[in-house]
């Protein structure tokens, strides 16, 4: 089997495990269900990364939206099973109104990736990003960085502010 | 180290004196025991004049960019800075005096405070796409923390939860468009963006994704600044966060997110000519969705307000209402109509945190927010009284009060662009607002207090009466400031376009 | 060949059930789902033109920001889910009206 029909399989693997599990994400009743698709969605989506050469945020996207987003999202699911009775969010689309709005998009989105002539480049060849990413944080990058640290620190302040227990 | 980065740290004070006051809030937080509320008080109180102090020395400085083109300094981010950490630093004042507030520890709310400040700061001098994304996030997450501060009361935390679901679905809508643009031109930097924009970046079968992209960033530029159709949250979010936090809300962050849209629009998709008159690209007249937005936003914002009850929801609507005034002053894209935001946001600051300042004091002492307890107001607190009718003339847009500069500011830049009938629109919108401000003056004037409630006359702290009276000036007296403002808004209104 | 249009389409799927979610799911953790999806659609989006329309990492870096920005929201938002069930849960079970749609 030549090296091209591989690639090719593997990424249409890779890109219907995404789609798909995120179908289940979207449609399926159960939200334990839920929370599983959502973790295929992201390998296939961390596949996808490791097929554009993006190494590095492949291992981050496993590391921290699987490790972290997702299993925060489960502990949640399961602490607050009692809430799928409870309606958090009382205005609500009905559903094939939605399905249209959504499949217009959808289209409008379709024809634009395809007719668009995007700006083109010329490929670079596929070596490990991780040095130069670091390097990268570091000179052309460094206030986003900084930013984003102290972004997180507040995050961080203010989720423990919400959920700890008031002594009273 | 780079010696380019330690050139540009001695432009970004104020930015680091914000960031360090965070820390030190953080700090002095933990290490104070938990009475003690006046020295964290004090330190974010010094952070942020000296942040504001650190600005001024910035409006002599010749325009660059900082950090590999991330952010900039020209005048207009400058005035932006001022006005942010101007705001900020008042609702700081107001913080102590509401009860609302004092149910709960309050050392994090000036540390989110500070962190929201630096986080407006650096939107509205953004010039990236990825810093300017980074940063109205920053924004909108600390926004979020702060409505859901009271953790213990449902109304907190729904209005939160809401916001925080709303604001996330615009902003991912917005990083998509984003990310559109970001395939179209190959860079994240604004000004190159601009350069390939206008070299056929966005012709022929590129204007659907042009506009496609457009309309989704401003999913997210209409969500900050509360415009229709992105101004849902709007109500129920004042209604439910804690009243300071409202104040806040609708002056700030709204203050923040008009900067960044006029920065990524005028820079990003248009160019200055000789004759201050911005054009924008040829494939996509950004200004046509802009002007539309405006049209609905002020009549729906207006309209609305006429049926509500409550005054945290009525200040809301009326806040959605300005947004569309101010929009106004960016579809013209002269540099007269940039100066007339600029101005607008003056009088709007002065006048918006001081109705908000009445509200939180009236709810202090009579537990509501409802037009009933406004009844008769003016045997109980002739002060309180006719504070609130000159803000709510001020509003309303009467001479000679500020808010008429405000307008006729804007609806002059309309005329001036041959778009009369656009001001004539704004005119009648203005029209129909008296009512709904009227109806609170005279409900607090003329109205008999009602038989069951509490007729004792009232009297203000010190220090709630010399805040009332920073905003009282400013809104009342603008004519006597008016050369300064006039002169600030002129030289501010530059944007850096390299 | 693999092209940009291929993963431009996963994107644009992944973006449209996105919204989907958002607009028809009732329960908070859900929308959140969805408002996942949407993240990841972008970062598809960001590291695809990486690769084929600029010559360096810039869209890379873009990803690394997006999903940070997305862990934090994601933290805030159960906390507050978890705040709201700790109050909802001493009361009956109700709808979250209080405040006038």
């Amino acid at each position: 089997m030549n090296i091209n029909l591989l690639t090719q399989i593997v990424f249409y693997f890779f890109a219907g495990m995404t789609v798909l599990s995120a179908g289940v994400v979207v449609f399926s009743r159960n939200l334990i269900h839920c929370a599983f698709a959502l973790l295929f969605t992201f390998f296939g989506v961390a596949g996808l990364y490791v097929f554009l050469g993006a190494d590095f945020l492949a291992g981050a996207q496993v590391v921290i939206y699987v490790g972290g987003i997702l299993v925060l999202l489960i502990f949640g699911v399961m602490l607050t099973q009692k809430l799928y009775e409870l309606h958090l969010k009382a205005e609500t689309f009905q559903f094939w109104p939605a399905f249209a709005l959504t499949a217009a998009v959808f289209l409008t989105l379709i024809t634009i990736m395809v007719r668009t002539s995007w700006h083109k480049t010329d490929l670079q060849p596929l070596d490990p990003t991780t040095a130069r990413i670091g390097a990268l944080f570091m000179r052309e990058y460094v206030l986003p960085f900084e930013v984003a640290s102290i972004f997180l620190l507040i995050a961080l302040i203010g989720a423990a502010m919400i959920v700890r227990r008031r002594s009273e | 180290m780079n010696p380019q980065i330690l050139k540009d740290l001695s432009l970004f004070y104020p930015e680091i004196t914000l960031a360090l006051a965070l820390l030190a809030v953080i700090v002095v937080d933990l290490a104070m025991p938990a009475k003690e509320r006046k020295t964290t008080f004090l330190v974010a109180c010094l952070g942020l004049l000296l942040a504001l102090a650190f600005t001024i020395p910035l409006f002599k400085v010749p325009q660059t960019t900082l950090f590999y083109s991330m952010v900039t300094v020209d005048p207009m981010s400058v005035f932006f800075k001022a006005f942010l950490i101007l705001t900020s630093f008042l609702v700081l004042l107001a913080a102590p005096g509401s009860k609302e507030l004092s149910k709960e520890h309050i050392g994090e709310f000036y540390a989110l405070l500070l962190g929201v400040t630096l986080g407006m700061v650096l939107l509205a001098s953004a010039v990236d796409t990825l810093m300017l994304f980074l940063s109205l996030e920053m924004v909108s997450l600390t926004s979020y923390i702060m409505v859901g501060y009271l953790s213990s009361e449902r109304q907190s935390n729904e209005a939160s939860l809401k916001y925080l679901l709303f604001g996330a679905v615009s902003t991912g809508a917005m990083l998509y468009g984003l990310t559109l643009l970001f395939g179209l031109t190959g860079t994240t930097k604004l000004s190159v963006i601009r350069d390939m924009l206008f070299h056929g970046a966005g012709a022929g079968n590129n204007s659907l994704t042009l506009f496609v992209l457009t309309v989704l960033v401003l999913a997210g530029f209409g969500f900050k600044t509360a415009s229709v159709p992105f101004h849902f949250w709007c109500p129920d979010v004042y209604t439910g966060a804690p009243t300071p936090v409202t104040a806040f809300l609708s002056v700030a962050p709204k203050a923040a997110g008009f900067a960044t849209l006029i920065r990524f629009f005028f820079t990003g998709f248009s160019t200055l000519s000789a004759t201050s008159q911005w054009s924008a690209v040829s494939t996509m007249n950004w200004a046509l969705p802009i002007l539309m937005i405006s049209l609905i936003t002020m009549t729906l914002g207006n309209l609305a307000a006429l049926r509500q009850d409550n005054l945290k929801r009525l200040l809301a609507y009326s806040s959605i209402a300005h947004a569309g005034y101010i929009l106004m002053g960016t579809v013209v894209m002269t540099s007269q109509g940039l100066q007339a935001v600029l101005i607008y946001l003056i009088t709007y600051l002065f006048m918006n945190l001081g109705a908000f300042l009445i509200v939180i004091e009236i709810y202090n002492r009579t537990g509501s927010f409802d037009l009933k307890v406004y009844r008769g107001f003016w045997k109980r607190s002739p002060f309180l009284t006719i504070s609130m009718t000159v803000f709510m003339l001020s509003l309303m847009g009467i001479p000679p009060f500020a808010g008429f500069f405000g307008k006729l500011y804007v609806f002059g830049a309309a005329v001036n662009r041959d778009l009369a009938w656009y001001a004539v629109v704004g005119a009648l919108n203005s029209v129909i607002a008296v009512f709904y401000y009227a109806r609170v003056i005279k409900t607090m004037v003329m109205d008999p207090a009602d038989a069951g409630g509490d007729e004792g006359r009232i009297r203000l702290s010190w220090a709630s009466s010399v805040l009332l009276w920073v905003m009282l000036i400013p809104t009342a007296g603008l004519m006597l400031f008016w050369d300064r403002i006039q002169q600030l808004t002129l030289s501010s209104m530059k944007l850096f376009v390299q | 060949m693999i092209g940009l249009g291929h993963y431009l389409v996963v994107s644009a799927a992944l973006f449209s059930l996105g919204i989907m979610a958002v607009m028809t799911r009732k329960n908070a953790v859900n929308v959140l789902m969805g408002i996942e999806l949407i993240l990841n659609s972008a970062n598809i989006n960001l590291v695809a033109f990486s690769r084929f329309s600029s010559g360096n990492l810039d869209g890379q870096l873009y990803a690394i920001f997006v999903i940070v920005i997305a862990a934090a929201e994601a933290a805030v938002a159960l906390a507050i889910v978890l705040s709201m069930y700790r109050i909802v849960k001493s009361v009956d079970l109700d709808r979250a009206d209080t405040l006038k749609g």
